[in-house]
């Protein structure tokens, strides 16, 4: 099991969903298109059996079908070359999450490891930008990947609808919504989303805000009746709210009424068109970050004087997202020398000294040429000779 | 890179089939086009009211069938590729892990309103210290967080490195000068001053740079005294006209290489890189000899390190002039700007954290970096454990498996975990030094002591016997 496979799924199957979904659509044009070619010929073959037909005629009817031809070369190529387009978005991504695999099977040498440190770099790029993504920030995330040449290998440009779509909700429209939604119908349906149905129901409240009652009964008529069962109760409540003033204190006619509903129902726009491209229920950003922390969480990073500069568990604004989570699981020592930073081995002896403060054997060394050994924790001072060696096993 | 491979293989198979069809289809709707225009000419050169001929009503009829049969073929062979397409997708259900949350189960307390502007602060701090500061602001404002600090020492020492490398010692000056005392030891204030006095003799004239000299240098007299004669002396070359100097004050006077040689001795792998970056840039401008003159002489102490790669870089002066056939492998990374460019910001910032005794990551990057070796662990484990346990583990206080961070993630703390009862030390349990020198955990130790018929108490390591009184409390932390 490798870093790639387990964090990496999103990156190719969010474009594979929009090259399917390309796809479906290219189908759809072919053959709306050749079915448009098909009225044409049979025009022309019942032209061709009525005897009294003129050259005239079959002209402008062969005229016809050029022009619905040419139509549907340049619609095709334009929806073929569309799906490949997608295509080539996946492979360019496939072929990123290869260089690290690559990298990955050389033995460690100063360039694998810059490499490796870039890669890394350029994935909490990604990871960041999909996390402003899914949160709604597009300004930031659209910075973010131009900043760092990352508009193929993050979604951004496949979010920029949804970023059209919200900046509509917010202006309290409600058009390119219910688009989205009939273009999406059966895998929004397979999803058990209530998207249009919220949808449906602010454009009814929005009517009775306005006190066009009657246009709203119609509308219900219109919109309400093809709902599946269990938005009963929420049909019941809309159509209550008809028999109340707009400045009602009652409930839940007042929360009905409330401004608050088009932000939800923007996050929960937000929400639904993440899953439609890709079922995981989190970026992989706090995911990462909360295993991070946990691996890295001892219980020496909440006291004040354990604390370790380096450490993301010890230092806030981390800290406290850190103290909520387990402990990095530990069976065999990991020994660090306070003041050098250099971990503890046969190379760098642990050493105690009489007050039992263990550091390194080169900082020891360090603090010799200095003149004399004094603990930076007690501010003790002793002589070499009572600087004993431990062994840990 | 299994998984990779996995999935390139549809993929290749998809994009080659669909490249095809568009071909196939422009071509054939091509041909048709032109099929039916040649029938449409030939029937128009007649008067448009004669009547239709018998074998002129043939043709269009077949023609019309053919149309329509190819229209409708071209629809199913499109239709055609819908296994290949769904191929995809299965294969990347296959080979990667959908659901990577699973294993994370407080994932979900992360995007909690309190601990989601936690996290969003710490992901604007960690924007602002790799320098993207516009970036940070559109994140502040479309969040809505509040009280970020937006200066940070990293983004301020990545400033003064990259005005050193255009030439321009100021920031980094200004920022010396703040720090004077802990700098008190170091090369650094005298190479800056050194650089701003040559840098003013080039651009106010020499007298303003004796000015500056007399004010800067005595301070620094005593410690870089052969250093000091060397740059005044330079001094003597550095107005417009003069004659070449001699090469002992060349690479003084050469505003971009000080800015670089400035960053000093702990920094001796990114001059490194720089002169390879450096040799580049001659080569741009011309010929070999150049590249070779812009080679900077490695001073005594640094040679040795950097030999190695130096030879590296005069060698793949071999492959670089245009035309020149492929390089090896070895020498590829040298002769891309990119790659050397990169490589270097990545050794400076290295080292210069080092000096600073900064995090090189930021920790926003350091615990993402930790996760996502933990997450691939996690997973096997449940891979092989269906149990409930597993998930259970996570009610613990611990993770349910120890993680190698690896080299450059983990090993902040020093963990001291008992070698006996393989647990990690508390303050109810810490870790006692026995008089041969080892270590085992105080529990481990009273057990030992009552298990023990005699007072004396064995080590387990080693032959010597104590009494468990003799054992001392040691403290790691």
């Amino acid at each position: 099991m490798n870093e790639i496979k387990s964090l990496e799924h999103p990156t190719l199957k969010v474009p594979y969903e929009v090259f399917n979904k390309r796809y479906r659509n290219a189908q759809r044009v072919l053959d709306v298109e050749a079915r448009h070619v098909g009225s044409v010929t049979s025009e022309i073959e019942t032209a061709t059996n009525n005897e009294t037909v003129t050259t005239g005629e079959i002209d402008t009817l062969l005229g016809g079908m050029v022009e619905k031809l040419t139509t549907m070369k340049r619609k095709a190529s334009e929806a073929i070359n569309e799906e490949l387009q997608m295509a080539y978005v996946c492979k360019k991504r496939l072929d990123h999450l290869k260089e690290q695999a690559v990298v990955l099977a050389e033995p460690s040498s100063p360039q694998v490891r810059s490499t490796m440190s870039q890669w890394r770099k350029v994935r909490l790029d990604r990871m960041l930008v999909e996390y402003f993504l899914k949160n709604g920030y597009y300004e930031s995330a659209n910075k973010l990947a131009d900043e760092r040449s990352l508009r193929e290998l993050s979604n951004v440009d496949i979010y920029a609808a949804a970023a059209e779509v919200e900046t509509e909700l917010r202006q309290r429209r409600t058009a390119r919504c219910l688009q989205w939604c009939a273009d999406n119908k059966s895998k929004l349906r397979r999803l058990n989303s209530s998207m249009e149905f919220m949808i449906r129901i602010q454009e009814f409240i929005e009517l009775v805000r306005e006190d066009k009652r009657l246009e709203a009964v119609k509308y219900a008529k219109k919109h309400f009746s093809t709902f599946e069962n269990g938005q009963l109760q929420d049909i019941q409540h809309c159509m209550g709210m008809l028999a109340f003033p707009k400045d009602t204190d009652v409930q839940p006619y007042r929360s009905l009424l409330c401004e608050g509903r088009w932000t939800a129902l923007e996050r929960q726009f937000r929400w639904e068109h993440a899953r439609l491209l890709h079922p995981a229920r989190f970026p992989a950003l706090p995911v990462a970050l909360q295993l991070g922390l946990a691996a890295l969480n001892t219980p020496q990073c909440y006291q004040e004087s354990t604390k370790v500069s380096a450490c993301p568990a010890c230092q806030p604004p981390l800290s406290r997202l850190a103290r909520q989570l387990p402990h990095a699981h530990c069976s065999h020592s990991r020994l660090v020398c306070r003041i050098t930073g250099h971990p503890l081995n046969e190379y760098n002896q642990p050493m105690a000294l009489p007050n039992g403060q263990v550091y390194g054997e080169k900082a020891i060394k360090e603090m010799m040429k200095l003149g004399s050994i004094v603990c930076p924790k007690t501010k003790e001072e002793f002589p070499l000779k009572s600087v004993e060696k431990v062994y840990v096993m | 890179m299994d998984s990779c491979i996995g999935v390139e293989q549809d993929l290749d198979k998809a994009i080659s089939k669909f490249t095809a069809l568009s071909e196939h289809t422009d071509k054939v709707l091509f041909d048709v086009i032109e099929q039916v225009e040649n029938l449409k000419n030939e029937i128009a050169k007649q008067p448009p009211d004669t009547p239709l001929s018998q074998t002129q009503a043939m043709v269009a009829n077949e023609l019309a069938d053919r149309v329509k049969k190819t229209v409708f073929q071209m629809s199913t062979e499109h239709r055609e590729l819908h296994a290949t397409v769904s191929r995809v997708g299965k294969a990347i259900d296959r080979h990667f892990i959908l659901d990577y949350a699973s294993v994370a189960p407080k994932a979900e307390s992360f995007c909690s309103n309190t601990n989601k502007s936690i996290m969003e602060e710490a992901i604007a701090q960690h924007l602002y210290r790799q320098g993207l500061e516009e970036v940070g602001d559109t994140l502040v404002a479309e969040a809505g967080l509040e009280g970020v600090e937006r200066t940070c020492t990293f983004a301020q020492l990545q400033r003064c490195a990259g005005a050193l490398a255009a030439g321009d010692p100021g920031p980094a000056l200004l920022w010396a000068e703040r720090r004077a005392h802990d700098l008190a030891h170091s090369p650094l204030p005298f190479t800056l001053h050194r650089m701003q006095a040559l840098k003013l003799a080039r651009e106010c004239g020499v007298a303003a740079a004796i000015e500056y000299v007399r004010a800067q240098f005595p301070a620094h007299a005593a410690r870089h005294e052969r250093q000091l004669q060397a740059a005044v002396c330079a001094l003597a070359w550095c107005t417009e006209g003069a004659p070449p100097p001699p090469p002992h004050y060349r690479h003084l006077l050469e505003p971009a290489a000080l800015g670089e040689w400035q960053l000093g001795p702990p920094l001796a792998q990114y001059t490194a890189a720089a002169a390879g970056r450096r040799v580049r840039a001659g080569l741009v401008h011309g010929g070999r000899a150049a590249a070779a003159a812009a080679l900077p002489p490695p001073a005594g102490a640094r040679r040795a390190r950097t030999q190695r790669q130096l030879q590296a870089a005069v060698c793949a002066l071999a492959w670089c002039t245009e035309g020149a056939p492929p390089p090896p492998p070895h020498y590829r990374h040298l002769l891309e700007p990119a790659a050397l460019g990169a490589e270097a910001a990545e050794l400076f910032t290295r080292e210069a954290c080092a000096l600073l005794r900064l995090a090189p990551l930021s920790p926003l990057a350091g615990a993402v970096l930790a996760g996502a070796r933990v997450l691939p662990a996690l997973h096997d484990i449940r891979a092989k454990m269906t149990h409930p346990h597993v998930i259970a583990a996570w009610a613990d206080d611990e993770l349910p498996l120890e993680v190698d961070l690896g080299e450059d993630g983990g090993g902040y703390h020093s963990v001291f975990a008992c070698p006996i009862l393989r647990q990690q030390a508390s303050d109810q349990n810490p870790p006692m030094r026995l008089l041969c020198g080892h270590v085992i955990s105080r529990d481990a130790l009273n057990k030992l002591a009552t298990g023990a018929k005699s007072v004396k108490l064995k080590c387990p390591y080693c032959p010597t016997e104590q009494a468990p009184s003799e054992a001392r409390q040691i403290y790691f932390a």
